[in-house]
Order: structure tokens, then C-alpha cells, then sequence
């Protein structure tokens, strides 16, 4: 289907490259020339562009690598992410109400990361944070890098096999937590000035206290709840992943290209996930179609 | 106008088949019902007609389907699409959630085609106007109730004006008056040139206004006809139908010699006037 | 039905190109954040967002809403600030071991005036745009119609969302089931009751994709809008003087040598 338009839908897929591929650099140099490029800048108190250049680099690479990703996604995939994204917010929000020390508003980005990949997880993150920002408080757009990170890690994570087994899927989480922490330090540090909440700014105002500077301080607060929280946020996701019925996760060709969830084997009994096996049953099997959709 | 020659499908993961060697033909510009026990696979025939499986859904399909001139194996699902409309069971999920108001839930299907505006507003006024909805545009698709939810999912449907269309029970969550004047819409259409299979169970309605009944049971279409003769059909009951109370009541006085034994079975209420005015009128002779 | 905080007036703010207001808004964003001065943002919300807030006629709901999300920051920001900010030199105050500093302070305060810029300016924006006129506009210039759809579409799931999730909790609480204790208790107590929303969810997406791709969904065509989005010359002159008034605001400070 996509080889008789090959040409205009070629185009398309070598624009969508180039968008994440620069959305990629954006994001990386931007944290590179806040961290790197000005160790001492705010510790002058001299106001600097920093802020400016941390939501600026972030949000534009963000958006960049969504606008790249949201192509890649059928339909199947695009009616998904709306109930993640309700599910990112409204847990992050009973959570958040009821007081735990961690935030689990990102179960919704992990678990269709795991189901659809990492182009779904991105689309899914950045667009928990638009809809945050208007629905709740747009203190959230800024850091919308971080959702789009988890999406990222998370699909590479089911794609290396972490979501098989129970106890691997923490430790993909703990890794995506460090770099979460580790890139939104500088938002933290310069945009809010480590203020982001009661209890996360007591901690940044602790380590300063101790000698850090602003961003070492909010680097080092992101450590501490950052690898908790998505190791948690991972572990539930395995374990919805494990309730949902098999038929539901098989649809996805992202499952079962990569065998995200191992154990069932799907090329036993069903030859179909390969489109050029011949089918394997008594009727005669004109035309055995592979449910990879046309995109 | 649709064309299935030995159909056989299978869900992804399983091997067993939930349709098997079916054919069936159904002529343009007719309203055909299909009927079946619930499970007899009636969903997964509606997908095939309309091409989501296997575009979508995967799973093993042999056989061919031709719906309006196209091969539905070989061409896209965005084609496909273009010429069978299906209405899926539930109304809830056939509205698309992205839009605020029915009035342009109903565009929706439209606005993706990128048809002109003021071709959109005509076409919405009309389906509006069809299903008597025209009151409900201004309001959001989720605040009304379920019958009205079904209306306008029906319409958005409609105003996509393909040549054949598939509905899933698509009176299941409607009223006495509202059923009937869906299939009154149905009738209109089939007058004005559309094909239309409706899977349903409200055998009275069928028999007003289907042309042909098809029986779905063990995986496989076993029986049809025209619509009186179908549905009043003794094997009925074995295949998990079950029949009117006016099939069921005529059959009762056939069993016990109060009408003739050659009488055909009344299925509506029209039907079982006549045969009562028959009937009173040879007593009375 | 949706859960937006769009604040439903017929103000000429309201009416407003949705896409104006957010290059305006993205301007205002770009200039306090480039610009490091704190009374440049004072001027904004003196001059710009406020006038816009009193027309708009929302201007007691942007004041609750942004009160409740900037207090707390404030309050934060200052204290914690005020008394550990790593450049601080010169105290004035002194209480036991705690010392306030003024580069503290003017840190927050330099700070704190462009959080308050970003929130109030972005809370107006979507009090006076409503989320599906948003879409359409940005639909029409190009932004994929897969975007417009997962965000309008996400703010209708989620007061029905929010419905499942307080029924499932009321009901547990009302089985006697209590919600406090230690955190890891707490998300034992969690986990079983996430599983039945989150599965009653996911099982309705296979029909509503296929609900979807039946109206066209997955059509190439450009989309075109039943709802035309208002526009006029001065609106469209009025955004590209935000865009250059925010690309000079980048370019003052480096001009002026403030850096």
C-alpha cells in the first residue's frame, strides 16, 4: 500500500527524521550550554538568559520531536494516548491529594510507550503537560521535556525487553529517573528559581544551605524523588500491563515486532506476524493479511 | 453491489474460526437484515463488509469480499472507507470525543475528507433535519442521552453519503418511535439508491422494511429469503432467534387446527391482520 | 462538559483570534524571560495583562486561579531564597543562624516576577480561548489534525475519567477502607484500585479507532473546518509586531551589554 505512493510518503518520513533529529540536538545542547557552558552564571547573581534558553531549547526540541513523532502514529495508537494522558493526570492528581512523597503522573506515558513505542510515548508526554497547562496550572509546560524523556526511555526499555519480567522494569525506571532529574534540574533552577513546591524547594534550600549551587541543589533534589517515582510508575505499569487481556496487547504490530512482553512466543502458532509466511490452517488461505496498519 | 465468496476469518491468536466458508450476494439499492444468536459472529461480519478486518483488526481472512466494485483485500482502509460506512454498536465510541458540539461532530467525518465548508453546513443541516436532531446541534455530543447519542452517531454516518452501509444494531439504545424512524430513514435511503445491511433482532421492524433476512448461525450464513418467509420460518427458534408473538401465537392456532395448515405465518402486525381478515372472512362465508 | 478553565463571555478578548493571543502570549513569555529586569515584567501586567483581564471580563477568576498556584511559589521561592541563595553576600537581617541576604531576595524577586508574567498571562489565555477553536485555528495552519484531536479529545475523557476514579474511592472509603498511614501503605492501598479504571478505559479505544477511521481519520486530504475562525488585517499586522517586539526584546540586553 505505502510502496505504490513511495516518493511523497518517502519525502514525508526523511522530513520527520529531521525533525527529531534536531529536536534531539536542541534538547542536548541546550542542557550542555546551561550546565557546561555556565558553570558559574547564576551564582554571580548575575540575571542571565539562562531561563530564557532552558524553556526556549526545551519546549522547541520538545515540540520538534513531536511534530517528527505524531506522523508514525495509526489511528489505533492516536485513540490510545487521550486515555493516558487522562490517566497521567487524574492519578497525578489523587496522588497529589492524598499526600504520597512521589508524583506517578506519568503511568499513562510508560504504558503506551510500552504498548506503541517510543514515537506514541513522546506524543503521549508532551501533550500531558498541554493539557495540564490548561486544565490545572501552566507551570507545567515547561517541563515538558521530562514526559517526552520518559516516553523515549520507556519505548526503548520495552523494546530491550525490560517489561518481561517484574523485577527489570524498576530498574529501567530508576535509569529513566536519573535522567529526568538530571535534565530538569536546570528548568528547576532557572525558571523557578528551585520553587516549585513546599517540600522540593525545603530540600533545594537544604543543599544550597550546604553549599551547592542553585542548579547542583535542584539536580540533587531531582535525584532523590525522580528514580523513586519512575521506578514505582514503572512497576505499575507492569502490572496493568499484566492485567490487560493478551488479544488487546497482541494488536499492537509495536508488541509484536519486538516481542515486548517475551513469554508468548507469537510465531508458534500463527505464522501471520510474518507477511510473507504462508498460512498455517486447513482452509485455503487466499490472502493472509499481516495487521500492521498502513501508515 | 457486495460479494462474499468463501469467507473464512480467524482472530489474530486464535485458530478458531469464528466465520467459515460463507458466501453471500446482496444486490444494490436494497436494505438486507442479517440475524443471529448473540455470538454467532455478527460484529466480525459487519467488519468484513466494511473493511476492518482485516485493514485493522488483523487475524487470518481468506476468501474475497468485493464491496462496491473493490476488492476490499487489496485496496486501503482510507478507500475502503469511501465506499462502505459502517455503525459500530455502541454510540458512545462512535462519537469521536474531539468535538464540543453535534453540529460539528457531525462535520467531522467531512472536515477530514476536506470538504468545503458551505458543502458541510448544507450536508449537516440535511442529515440533521433526516433523523429530527436539528435541536440537539448547539449541545455536546457527551450531554445527551443515549438514544440521542445513537441519533446522531447514525448521522454521522449518513452525511458521509457512501454507496452501501453496514449498522450494527444501531437501535439498540432507542425508543419505540425513535426505532421506527430510523428505519424509516433506512427505507428513504434505500429509495434514494443506498445499499444497506442492518444487523438487528427487532424481527418485526426487519420484516416492514428489510427486502432479504439472512441467518447467521454455526459460523456460517445457513439460510435466507425474503423477509416474511424468513422470519417466520419454524427453524427459527433453534437457531437461537426466536420468533414475534404473532409468528409465535399463529403457529400455536396452526398446531392446534384453528387455521389452516397451509397458512402463512404473520410476522407483524400487518401480517397477522391479514391473516385474521382471511381467516374471519372464510369463517363467515 | 469539558474540563478546560474556559471562562464562557463574549468580551473582544474572547473573540480574538486564538492564534493572536498565543503569539501574544509567547511574546510576553519571550521578553520577561530575556529581558532581566523585574520591573520590565511589572510593566507587562501593569499595562498589558491587566487592561486585558478587566476587558475580558474574567478577571476575577485569572485572579483566584493564579493566587492559588503562585502563593505557595512565592512564598517557597523567597524564604528559600532569601536565606540560601549561594551568591548571597550582604545580610540584612539577622535572626540566631538564619541571614536573609538582598542578592537573595533580589534573585526571588527577579524570579518570581516572571513566574507570576508566565502564569497570569497563560491562565488569561485560557480563560478567554475556547480549546476547540484553539485547535481549529492552529488545525488550519498546518498543525497535524492527529494533535487536535488527542487534545480536545482528552478534555472530554477526563471529567468522565475523574467520575470513575472518585466512584472507585468513595466506594473503597465507604467500605471503611482508610487512606492514611505510612506512603508505602498508601500505594498498597493504591494499586488495586488503579487496575479497574485504567482496564474500563483501554477497552473502549478499539471501537472508537475504528468508529474513526470509518469518518476518515486516516484521509490524507487537507482538512478543512465547519467552523471558519475569525481574523482581520489588524489582528494579522498585530502579530507579526509581537513577533518582532519579542525579537527585540532578545536582542536588547545583548545590544546593551547587560549580560
Amino acid at each position: 500500500m505505502s510502496s505504490t505512493a513511495a516518493t511523497p510518503a518517502d519525502s514525508k518520513k526523511v522530513r520527520n527524521r529531521i525533525f527529531i533529529a534536531v529536536g534531539t540536538i536542541i534538547i542536548i545542547a541546550t542542557y550542555l550550554y546551561l550546565v557546561v557552558g555556565q558553570p558559574t552564571d547564576i551564582a554571580q547573581s548575575s540575571f542571565s538568559q539562562s531561563g530564557l534558553i532552558a524553556i526556549a531549547g526545551y519546549v522547541v526540541g520538545a515540540i520538534l520531536l513531536a511534530i517528527g513523532a505524531i506522523h508514525r502514529l495509526p489511528t489505533a495508537t492516536v485513540a490510545m494516548v487521550p486515555v493516558a494522558i487522562a490517566l497521567n493526570i487524574v492519578v497525578g492528581q489523587i496522588v497529589s491529594v492524598i499526600g504520597l512523597p512521589v508524583y506517578l503522573d506519568s503511568i499513562g506515558t510508560v504504558l503506551v510507550s510500552a504498548l506503541a513505542g517510543p514515537a506514541a510515548g513522546v506524543v503521549t508526554g508532551i501533550l500531558t503537560n498541554v493539557i495540564w497547562g490548561l486544565t490545572l496550572s501552566p507551570i507545567a509546560l515547561p517541563y515538558a521535556v521530562v514526559q517526552v524523556i520518559i516516553g523515549v526511555m520507556a519505548g526503548y526499555a520495552a523494546r530491550l525487553g525490560m517489561f518481561r519480567l517484574f523485577y527489570l522494569a524498576p530498574v529501567a525506571g530508576a535509569i529513566t529517573g536519573i535522567v529526568c532529574a538530571i535534565v530538569s534540574a536546570p528548568i528547576s533552577a532557572f525558571v523557578f528559581g528551585g520553587a516549585t513546591g513546599g517540600g522540593t524547594g525545603a530540600i533545594v534550600g537544604a543543599f544550597q544551605a550546604m553549599g551547592q549551587s542553585l542548579l547542583g541543589a535542584t539536580t540533587l533534589q531531582g535525584l532523590l524523588s525522580d528514580p523513586l517515582d519512575k521506578a514505582i510508575s514503572f512497576t505499575i505499569v507492569v502490572l496493568i500491563l499484566a492485567a490487560l487481556p493478551s488479544r488487546f496487547r497482541q494488536r499492537f504490530p509495536f508488541v509484536r515486532q519486538y516481542n515486548v512482553f517475551g513469554r508468548k512466543a507469537p510465531a508458534l502458532q500463527h505464522q501471520t506476524a510474518a507477511p510473507a509466511a504462508p498460512a498455517a490452517s486447513a482452509v485455503p488461505a487466499a490472502d493472509v493479511t499481516d495487521a500492521t496498519p498502513d501508515n | 453491489m457486495i460479494q462474499l465468496d468463501d469467507v473464512s476469518y480467524a482472530y489474530p491468536d486464535t485458530d478458531h474460526f469464528v466465520l467459515s466458508h460463507m458466501n453471500l450476494s446482496i444486490p444494490a439499492g436494497s436494505v438486507t437484515g442479517i440475524v443471529g444468536a448473540s455470538g454467532a459472529g455478527k460484529t466480525t461480519l459487519a467488519k468484513i463488509l466494511s473493511g476492518f478486518i482485516p485493514h485493522v483488526d488483523g487475524g487470518e481472512l481468506s476468501g474475497t469480499v468485493v464491496v462496491d466494485g473493490v476488492t476490499i483485500a487489496e485496496a486501503s482502509l482510507a478507500d475502503a472507507v469511501s465506499h462502505v460506512g459502517l455503525v459500530i454498536q455502541s454510540p458512545f465510541n462512535q462519537i469521536s470525543g474531539a468535538k464540543f458540539t453535534v453540529r460539528e461532530e457531525l462535520a467531522f467525518g467531512l472536515e477530514n475528507l476536506g470538504v468545503p465548508r458551505d458543502e458541510m453546513a448544507v450536508r449537516v443541516a440535511e442529515v440533521a433535519d433526516l433523523l429530527g436532531i436539528t435541536g440537539l446541534l448547539d449541545r455536546s455530543p457527551y450531554a445527551l442521552s443515549g438514544g440521542q447519542q445513537q441519533l446522531v452517531a447514525i448521522a454521522s454516518m449518513i452525511i458521509m453519503r457512501t454507496p452501501v452501509l453496514v449498522m450494527d444494531e444501531p437501535t439498540s439504545q432507542l425508543d419505540p418511535g425513535g426505532t421506527r424512524m430510523v428505519f424509516d430513514v433506512m427505507s428513504s435511503l434505500r429509495d434514494s439508491g443506498i445499499t444497506l445491511v442492518i444487523f438487528e433482532h427487532k424481527l418485526e421492524l426487519l420484516r416492514e422494511h428489510a427486502d432479504v433476512v439472512h441467518v447467521l448461525a454455526d459460523h456460517q450464513l445457513i439460510a435466507h429469503g425474503p423477509s416474511r418467509a424468513m422470519l417466520a420460518d419454524p427453524r427459527m427458534e433453534e437457531w437461537g432467534i426466536g420468533s414475534t408473538r404473532f409468528t409465535a401465537a399463529a403457529s400455536e392456532a396452526r398446531t392446534k387446527k384453528l387455521l389452516p395448515a397451509d397458512v402463512e405465518l404473520p410476522v407483524s402486525i400487518e401480517d397477522a391482520a391479514t391473516v385474521f381478515a382471511s381467516f374471519a372472512s372464510s369463517k363467515g362465508a | 462538559m469539558s474540563s478546560t478553565l474556559f471562562d464562557n463571555r463574549k468580551s473582544v478578548i474572547h473573540r480574538l483570534n486564538p492564534v493572536t493571543k498565543l503569539i501574544a502570549l509567547l511574546a510576553i513569555i519571550v521578553t520577561v524571560f530575556a529581558i532581566p529586569l523585574w520591573w520590565v515584567a511589572g510593566l507587562i501586567i501593569v499595562l498589558v495583562v491587566v487592561p486585558a483581564a478587566v476587558i475580558s471580563g474574567s478577571g476575577g477568576r485569572l485572579l483566584s486561579l493564579s493566587l492559588r498556584i503562585l502563593l505557595p511559589i512565592m512564598l517557597v521561592l523567597f524564604i528559600v531564597q532569601g536565606l540560601t541563595f549561594p551568591g548571597g553576600k550582604t545580610i540584612i537581617w539577622q535572626w540566631g543562624i538564619i541571614d536573609v541576604t538582598s542578592e537573595g531576595l533580589l534573585f526571588a524577586l527577579g524570579i518570581g516576577s516572571r513566574i507570576i508574567v508566565l502564569v497570569l498571562a497563560s491562565i488569561l489565555l485560557v480563560l478567554t480561548t475556547h480549546p476547540g477553536d484553539l485547535m481549529s485555528a492552529l488545525t488550519e495552519r498546518g498543525m497535524s489534525p492527529k494533535f487536535a484531536y488527542i487534545i480536545s479529545s482528552t478534555l472530554q475523557l477526563i471529567p468522565a475519567f475523574k467520575d470513575r476514579a472518585d466512584s472507585i474511592l468513595l466506594a473503597q472509603q465507604a467500605r471503611g477502607l482508610s487512606l492514611k498511614g505510612n506512603p508505602l501503605r498508601r500505594i498498597k492501598i493504591m494499586l488495586p484500585l488503579l487496575s479497574p479504571l485504567v482496564l474500563g478505559m483501554f477497552t473502549d479505544v478499539e471501537e472508537r479507532s475504528t468508529a474513526m477511521e470509518a469518518r476518515a481519520f486516516g484521509s490524507t486530504a487537507r482538512r478543512t473546518s465547519l467552523i471558519p475562525v475569525a481574523d482581520s488585517m489588524v489582528q494579522r499586522i498585530a502579530r507579526w509586531l509581537f513577533i518582532v517586539l519579542a525579537l527585540a526584546a532578545v536582542a536588547t540586553p545583548i545590544l546593551l551589554g547587560l549580560l
